[in-house]
């Protein structure tokens, strides 16, 4: 029993992209473009080349931000997405008819269609693929060459996750939908 | 870089836990083609962990790979090893597609077809052995026991110092060709000159680092880039560049500069310190020789910021204000690589970035060139042949220095196609080394391998140099073999060794075992030859008797592979290090010196490997920093690093300089056509200045055509504010020719079909920046 979330010092990535095959191997997550569970948005600079504007550019580290009031949640017809024991938003998949509600209900973009199993897959923090095996952390933290990504139970006031939310501060992604996302962003 | 203008989703092939095509077959010469269905992975059952080191570029990180029913399923990173940071890139989490890789050469070929059509017939690997064991005693007859006739060649690896010792040593040929001479020879040979050692970048500890062209962010070496990322507040990174890549992009300052111009700026700031006095005075007086010669120099020479700014567009005022952050830094370090040759004064750069490097002090210190202490492992000894015959190396005549190892690949192309070598080269054995794409003008080296009457290719994929083989001779994975083990690093030094984590798929085997196999099949017959020719070899024979003069002379060729190589690397490893230090390489992968004691997580997944006060930043040795080579004025060239004219940056009318370098995901081209990887990155695009674009009604994913005097090429166009606007840049690697590589065939533009081959004559390197290209929407 946890609470799991993650934290991102999000400023050190290089969007090397480590993260992406990490996750892609480790869950076998299909091939192509707008298959994954997790990406890097990346922001260009701006201006011309002799005077290149890089105030607003960076690489974001986006995947399903683990809602506390999670919309695809509420918004399946099946009632096949529910939250496990350890507070991640997982999918019965036998019960998934692929209505695609909870894509549309995501203000993320978290959600894309497994066209292989017939589902729609996110980021479920290696639950079954790591987790499970007893492995308390995710293909993504693990291999990052700068270490972006700081994953553990936000219940533990000693983990590493809840010492780094006390000293540092962070923003959320989108709070004003109210979702209540476990996904924090490190200023 | 991310261009989405493209569909990827043809790649529909789902990653490793999805369907894997393996065997758990100890010995697989039948392929049974095993399917998980499940796209997660809930096989725990018979799971090992085994540690090993990648291989998917040139760091060799150290990785544990998670082994069920034996699949390798997922690879971590293995946390012991001070090199690599606990860290695993894109690249290595695809190792498991190389090894996988549908495309892999699964069986010995012999060509039936003509050369580079790609058509061959499996034989056995005693047939292989045969067809060569025939071939070169024809060549070798012919060529009357010279057997430097048979060249041989190898890129980066663990295996190349043996392959040495068994092509150099054993067959006797002078001529061996390595990746030295198309990637760093000039930083490593600048830097041996000027200080007498090739020394190792401290980036963790310097609080200033100026970085010139290398893209450390996407070109990742380890622990330099690891570090880099990881900067703290107090630590500043420059990064200067044509282009504004992704380091350039993430660092604190990021200058643009014009393409081959940074010998300028290095100069200007070596005369802005000396002018100023700024720079260590004390270290100067006692590590300097004929640093008053270097001073009268740069003071005559006068080059001025404003000089500089007129040479390299960087303006004056950042110049000096950069030289002066430089020397008031604590531990300022000028980044001196690594990265290809791009300039012919490229050797006088790098130079001149060791001289800076000592004008600040950082050499032999915290944050700078440090000498460190590297642990010595013991060698094997082996007896290796005299031939009497065997003529020398030509490659490195007209070239001042040049390694002696890895010779000069452009002049030793030139001189075989233009029949200007002082003997013919009939023969060539290849390994991991993708001759067709790595040097610039593929013409030539078409022609070069066309006039070979044995080209031999030891790899895993049908590239496009294999394809020009007659023989290819399939060689396992590094996830299929025990390497021998190596020595790391001198500032936190280790011992790390590649254990095997399955066993070699198809008929593949280690480089161990085909040379085994070659050597049992070639040492009488060659040895033959000798007899026939070799007038010394016959004195032996008459004073020994021919079974003495053959063993003490050497001439069996499997002699070091009496022993495998699990044996030979437990009993040297034994022999000086003791058991415990053996069974630690086995479980971890990883060891050094105390390293129970010292090895700990300070924070999520970062380590410390060596406490601060047992790191090697200082070693008691004695040096000189040298600015002034004789040598090099007896050649005819400066004894100093000067600028020349002929070094300016200039255009030619309606043209743009074409710059090469690559994409964060690929190494080269040989992780060309791993699937996951091409995922990423599917096809390569070149970069052309926004504005420039427009004015020609360039738009993002139109088709371009891109030539120079030597060629001409295709590619998608991506234009962007993020280029100079007379240089065009895109990644090397792409566009195989070899059908069999079906990811990578056909898809997107080579760089080496369009750059022009031209060397340095220094240390005989391929400059690669020199090119004018003109471009034309299609």
């Amino acid at each position: 029993m946890a609470n799991y979330g993650m934290a991102f010092d999000y400023k050190l990535c290089i969007n090397c992209r480590a993260c992406e095959v990490a996750c892609k191997e480790e869950n076998g997550i299909e091939l192509g473009a707008n298959k994954h569970r997790l990406w890097i948005e990346t922001k260009e600079p701006s201006g011309d080349f002799w005077n290149l504007n890089r105030e607003k550019m960076d690489f974001m580290q986006l995947q399903c931000q683990q809602c506390e009031d999670a919309p695809c949640l509420k918004a399946c017809p099946h009632d096949a997405i529910y939250r496990d024991k350890n507070g991640i938003i997982r999918l019965h998949d036998e019960q998934c008819d692929l209505s695609l509600d909870c894509v549309k209900a995501c203000p993320y973009d978290a959600r894309y269609v497994d066209t292989r199993k017939n589902i729609t897959d996110k980021c479920i923090f290696c639950a079954d693929t790591r987790l499970d095996r007893g492995l308390m952390t995710t293909a993504c933290q693990v291999t990052c060459p700068s270490k972006v990504r700081i994953f553990g139970d936000l219940e533990d006031k000693n983990s590493e996750i809840s010492r780094t939310l006390k000293e540092r501060e962070y923003f959320q992604l989108k709070v004003k939908k109210g979702t209540k996302p476990k996904l924090f962003y490190l200023k | 870089m991310k261009v989405i203008e493209i569909s990827r989703r043809r790649f529909l092939k789902g990653s490793v836990a999805l369907s894997v095509y393996a065997t758990s077959s100890l010995n697989a010469v039948t392929l049974i083609p095993k399917s998980i269905t499940q796209p997660t992975n809930k096989i725990f059952n018979n799971l090992k962990e085994i540690p090993f080191l990648c291989n998917m570029c040139r760091n060799k990180c150290a990785g544990i790979a998670r082994v069920e029913e034996s699949i390798v399923t997922k690879i971590d990173p293995n946390p012991f090893f001070p090199k690599s940071r606990n860290m695993i890139c894109p690249k290595g989490n695809a190792g498991i597609q190389a090894l996988y890789d549908k495309d892999r050469v699964k069986y010995p070929l012999i060509r039936v077809g003509k050369r580079g059509n790609g058509n061959y017939k499996r034989v056995t690997w005693d047939e292989a052995y045969e067809y060569i064991k025939d071939k070169l005693i024809k060549i070798l007859d012919e060529q009357k026991d010279n057997r430097s006739t048979i060249a041989y060649c190898n890129g980066e690896g663990f295996n190349k110092d043996e392959y040495i010792q068994f092509f150099g040593g054993k067959i006797g040929s002078a001529n061996f060709l390595d990746e030295g001479s198309i990637c760093l020879n000039t930083k490593l040979g600048a830097t041996l000159l000027t200080i007498g050692d090739v020394g190792e970048m401290d980036v963790a500890g310097s609080d200033f680092l100026i970085l010139l062209g290398a893209n450390r962010f996407e070109s990742l070496i380890t622990p330099d880039s690891v570090d880099m990322a990881r900067m703290q507040k107090e630590q500043k990174l420059i990064v200067v560049d044509p282009r504004a890549t992704v380091t350039a992009l993430k660092a604190n300052e990021y200058l643009p500069i014009n393409v081959g111009t940074d010998l300028a700026l290095i100069l200007s700031m070596t005369y802005i310190a000396i002018k100023e006095n700024l720079y260590n005075s004390e270290f100067v007086k006692k590590q300097f020789k004929d640093f008053d010669k270097y001073q009268e120099h740069i003071l005559k020479e006068r080059y001025t910021s404003q000089w500089a700014e007129s040479k390299t567009a960087i303006p004056k005022e950042k110049i000096e204000k950069l030289t002066k952050e430089f020397f008031d830094a604590e531990r300022p370090l000028l980044y001196m690589g690594r990265r290809s040759v791009w300039a012919k004064n490229d050797f006088q750069l790098r130079r001149a970035m060791v001289l800076l490097n000592g004008l600040a002090g950082s050499i032999n210190r915290k944050g700078g060139i440090i000498f460190g202490e590297p642990i010595k492992l013991p060698q094997e000894e082996i007896n290796s042949p005299i031939y009497d015959n065997a003529e020398g190396r030509f490659d490195l005549d007209g070239v001042v220095y040049g390694s002696r190892k890895g010779g000069s690949w452009l002049n030793f192309r030139e001189k075989v196609i233009t029949k200007t070598a002082p003997y013919e080269v009939k023969a060539m054995f290849i390994r991991k080394h993708n001759l067709m794409q790595n040097m610039p003008n593929i013409a030539k080296t078409k022609k070069m391998l066309e006039m070979m009457e044995l080209v031999v290719v030891l790899d895993t994929m049908p590239t496009d140099t294999a394809i020009m083989a007659d023989v290819i001779l399939p060689e396992c994975t590094y996830l299929e073999r025990e390497d021998k083990v190596v020595s790391f690093n001198r500032l936190e030094p280790s011992l790390a060794l590649r254990n095997q984590v399955v066993q070699p798929l198809y008929e593949s085997k280690s480089m161990q075992d085909i040379l085994k196999g070659l050597g049992k099949k070639l040492s009488k017959p060659l040895f033959e030859i000798s007899k026939k020719y070799d007038e010394d070899l016959q004195d032996s024979i008459k004073e020994l008797g021919e079974k003495k003069a053959f063993n003490e002379g050497g001439y069996d060729f499997v002699e070091l592979y009496k022993k495998d190589i699990t044996q030979r690397n437990q009993e040297l490893i034994e022999k000086k290090f003791g058991k415990d230090v053996y069974k630690t390489l086995k479980d971890r992968g990883v060891w050094y010196p105390n390293i129970d004691k010292h090895h700990k997580e300070i924070f999520n997944g970062v380590y410390e490997y060596y406490p601060e006060d047992k790191k090697f930043y200082s070693v008691d040795r004695k040096f000189k920093v040298n600015c002034y080579l004789k040598k090099l004025q007896k050649n005819g060239f400066d004894p100093m690093p000067t600028w020349r004219d002929e070094y300016d940056f200039k255009v030619a009318k309606d043209s743009f300089r074409m710059i090469t370098g690559r994409y964060v995901m690929f190494t080269q081209s040989a992780t060309t056509n791993n699937s996951m990887l091409r995922d990423l990155e599917h096809t390569n695009h070149i970069w052309i200045n926004n504005k420039i674009a427009k004015e020609k009604n360039i738009e993002l994913g139109d088709l371009v055509e891109v030539k120079s005097s030597i060629g001409k090429v295709k590619i998608k166009a991506y234009p962007t504010n993020k280029i100079h606007p007379q240089v065009v840049w895109f990644a090397h690697g792409y566009n195989s020719t070899s059908e069999s590589m079906t990811n990578s065939y056909g898809n997107g533009a080579n760089d080496n079909e369009i750059i022009e081959d031209k060397f340095e004559k220094i240390y005989g390197c391929a400059t690669m920046h020199h090119t004018d290209v003109k471009i034309r929407k299609l």
